[in-house]
């Protein structure tokens, strides 16, 4: 079906129903809670926008789901994090939750996780960590190119609007993880051949997924089409604001940008900024990025006459992540911004 | 679409434009798909661009006949809260479309194919108002690694209004904001000529054109090379008197990072992406990702000769690849 008849047909009524499917949800409690989560360290492959097959690692929601990304966690200061990683495959694992700003230590680690075995972390999460987490596998560089990866949320005690004590307030959130994919490193992983010491990744994804344009296989379906994923895709009305928690898993530092609004950007790899930018694009590092922005659904500011409704995107502007094997333009890292 | 080869993914249209109202101020632009610019190893590269229409009346723009223009296509400059008619206008060899780059339209505003159109055979007028004075840049978004890539954008800047109080002439940065004397817009962009060969719509229907795999040999400011020539171009290179301020207009407009270094000055940087900061930024060197825009006030306190670098960094590596120097002269 094509895009834009689709939407101008139907498209609000569908984005409604898959609201709150994707979005991270949050109520505050008064009380503290254990946070229990099971990932199942896995493997399988995925089909890449033009049909060629790739070689994932993931932590799994099941022993034999490949998750990409890991489904996130959202707790609160205060909570006990829970988890428990069994390790299904041959190699040996683990399962860290990067620390809050760049060259903090980890604020968790399960340790290595042999073939079979199973790591814990249990955790009393400290008054002072809200914010923006990366979970991940160091055990090698390249482990969280091939899947291991995901988003850890931590809320500050009893707000569901705020990501630090203090902070410009929110209605909704989400994380957008970016990764990208070289297959030359992903068959050597899975082929046990010579790791690559240079990457040229080939697929470029959001929250596990490429876009597909109108017209397109999948397009539409929110279990391909990184457009429609309701994971990623952005959809309010005015007034809507939407904290973005931006990570970057994969080898690339990128810039991120929005359409239809400038974001508030809030926090550079942790930090908070000790002023409030505007920004259409944004700086994701390599290496680990992590941005914190608000996407603020105000109605677009250069619209004539003013409008509240519309569909735009946020891409990734270095554009050769807008492709796929090489070509295939829009079949890259971008979601949709629906104004609903 | 006889004649323009096989594309995919594309959403040719060129309708008119909804809730059409007259313009304060318009441009008229067509596009150039045989430009080239001549690198200082004495090397050519094709460019493609927009043409001023307005400026070259009787110009069949959009293919058939398409022809050299600028390099980087003419800029368009308003007033804040003007409402501005951008039209462009595309024969039937290909599709393009000008998304004015940090301006926030409507969809059918955005010049963003999958959403609106792309345009094809026939004239777009894209309708935006101009409601933040700043700096940003316009650019094609079809195929936008290649389009973008082989030259396709040009300067887009958004001056305040005029202050009553203010002597005429006085041209400020955004609306109360500070007062320059000179000016300079450096859109940097990095050039893989190996791309540079490639057709409007290659890679659109699958097979690997190598749009993933960048390999910039070129490093150049406002369309000219910043190996040697963009050290004393006019159009790039500032001269200004000591007591003078500068505002640079620094746009990243490649797609790799890229570090500006003032040449041992400092900035104080007082805009980005078209807003205003809350309080001004004081650096010696900015790192930006791809379409940043950063408004730097340069006010020299010595006479001398400030070489500006500008690095282009790998996305991955973070090895600079290449160098762009221009100078500030200040006697
Ligand atoms: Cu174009
Ligand atoms: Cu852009």
């Amino acid at each position: 079906m094509d895009r834009r008849s689709f939407l101008k047909a139907s498209g609000a009524g569908l984005a409604t129903t898959l609201m709150g499917t994707g979005m991270l949800s949050w109520t505050p409690r008064s009380e503290a809670a254990t946070i229990s989560k099971t990932y199942y360290i896995n493997d399988g492959t995925r089909a890449m926008p033009d049909g060629v097959s790739v070689y994932f690692k993931s932590y799994g929601d099941s022993a034999t789901a490949l998750s990409l990304p890991a489904t996130p966690i959202i707790c609160q200061e205060g909570d006990t994090l829970s988890i428990t990683v069994i390790n299904r495959l041959l190699k040996t694992h683990n399962f860290v939750i990067g620390g809050l700003k760049a060259g903090d230590p980890p604020l968790a680690s399960t340790g290595n996780i042999a073939s079979g075995a199973t790591g814990t972390i249990n955790l009393a999460i400290p008054s002072g960590a809200a914010g923006s987490y990366m979970f991940y596998d160091n055990v090698t560089g390249y482990n969280r190119f091939l899947g291991l990866h995901g988003g850890l949320a931590i809320m500050p005690s009893g707000s569901s609007t705020t990501l630090y004590s203090g902070s410009p307030t929110f209605k909704k959130q989400l994380f957008w993880i970016f990764n990208d994919i070289d297959p030359a490193l992903n068959n050597a992983v899975q082929l046990n051949g010579t790791i690559p010491t240079t990457f040229t990744p080939r697929y470029f994804t959001i929250n596990g997924l490429s876009s597909r344009p109108p017209g397109a296989s999948g397009f539409g379906d929110p279990t391909i089409d990184a457009m429609a994923d309701p994971r990623s895709k952005l959809s309010g009305s005015i007034g809507d604001r939407t904290l973005l928690r931006i990570l970057n898993t994969g080898m690339c530092s990128h810039s991120v940008h929005t359409h239809a609004n400038h974001m508030e950007w809030l926090t550079n790899n942790g930090v908070v900024r000790s002023s409030v930018w505007k920004k259409d694009s944004l700086y994701l590092r390599n290496n680990l990025g992590k941005i914190d922005s608000i996407y603020p659904f105000s109605p677009p500011p250069d619209a004539y006459p003013a409008v509240t409704t519309g569909h735009f995107p946020m891409h990734l502007h270095d554009e050769m992540s807008q492709t796929a094997g090489g070509g295939l333009y829009q079949f890259g890292s971008m979601t949709e911004i629906e104004f609903i | 679409m006889s004649g323009m080869g096989q594309a995919c993914y594309v959403y040719p249209g060129a309708p008119a434009t909804p809730a059409l109202v007259t313009a304060d101020i318009s441009f008229s632009r067509g596009i150039y798909m045989n430009g080239s610019m001549l690198m200082d190893d004495g090397k050519s590269v094709t460019i493609w661009g927009f043409t001023d229409l307005a400026a070259a009346p009787g110009t069949m723009a959009g293919g058939n006949n398409g022809m050299g223009g600028s390099f980087p296509s003419p800029a368009i400059r308003v007033t804040e809260g003007q409402i501005v008619h951008t039209s462009l206008t595309v024969g039937n060899m290909w599709m393009h479309t000008i998304h004015h780059h940090g301006i926030e339209p409507s969809t059918e505003n955005d010049g963003v194919g999958h959403f609106s159109y792309d345009i094809y055979n026939g004239t777009y007028t894209y309708q935006w108002k101009a409601s933040s004075a700043g700096t940003y840049f316009y650019h094609c978004h079809v195929n936008t690694p290649l389009h973008a890539e082989m030259g396709m954008y040009g300067g887009l800047i958004i001056d305040p209004k005029p202050l009553s109080t203010d002597p005429v002439g006085t041209k400020r940065a955004f609306s109360n904001g500070p007062i320059y004397d000179v000016e300079a817009i450096w859109a940097c962009d990095e050039i893989d000529p190996a791309l540079h060969t490639l057709a409007w719509n290659a890679g659109t229907c699958g097979g690997d054109v190598g749009l993933n795999n960048f390999h910039p040999k070129y490093f150049i400011i406002t369309g000219v090379d910043g190996a040697s020539s963009a050290l004393t171009n006019p159009g790039v290179a500032v001269n200004m008197k000591l007591g003078q301020t500068a505002l640079v207009r620094y746009i990243c407009a490649g797609f790799f990072p890229q570090k500006i270094t003032f040449g041992g000055l400092t900035a104080s940087v007082v805009a980005s992406d078209g807003r205003p900061l809350p309080a001004a930024w004081s650096t010696t060197s900015i790192e930006a990702s791809s379409a940043e825009r950063y408004d730097c006030i340069i006010k020299p306190t010595t006479t001398g000769t400030y070489t500006v670098t500008v690095q282009f960094l790998h996305w991955i590596t973070g090895a600079v690849l290449g160098t762009a120097k221009t100078r500030i002269n200040v006697t």
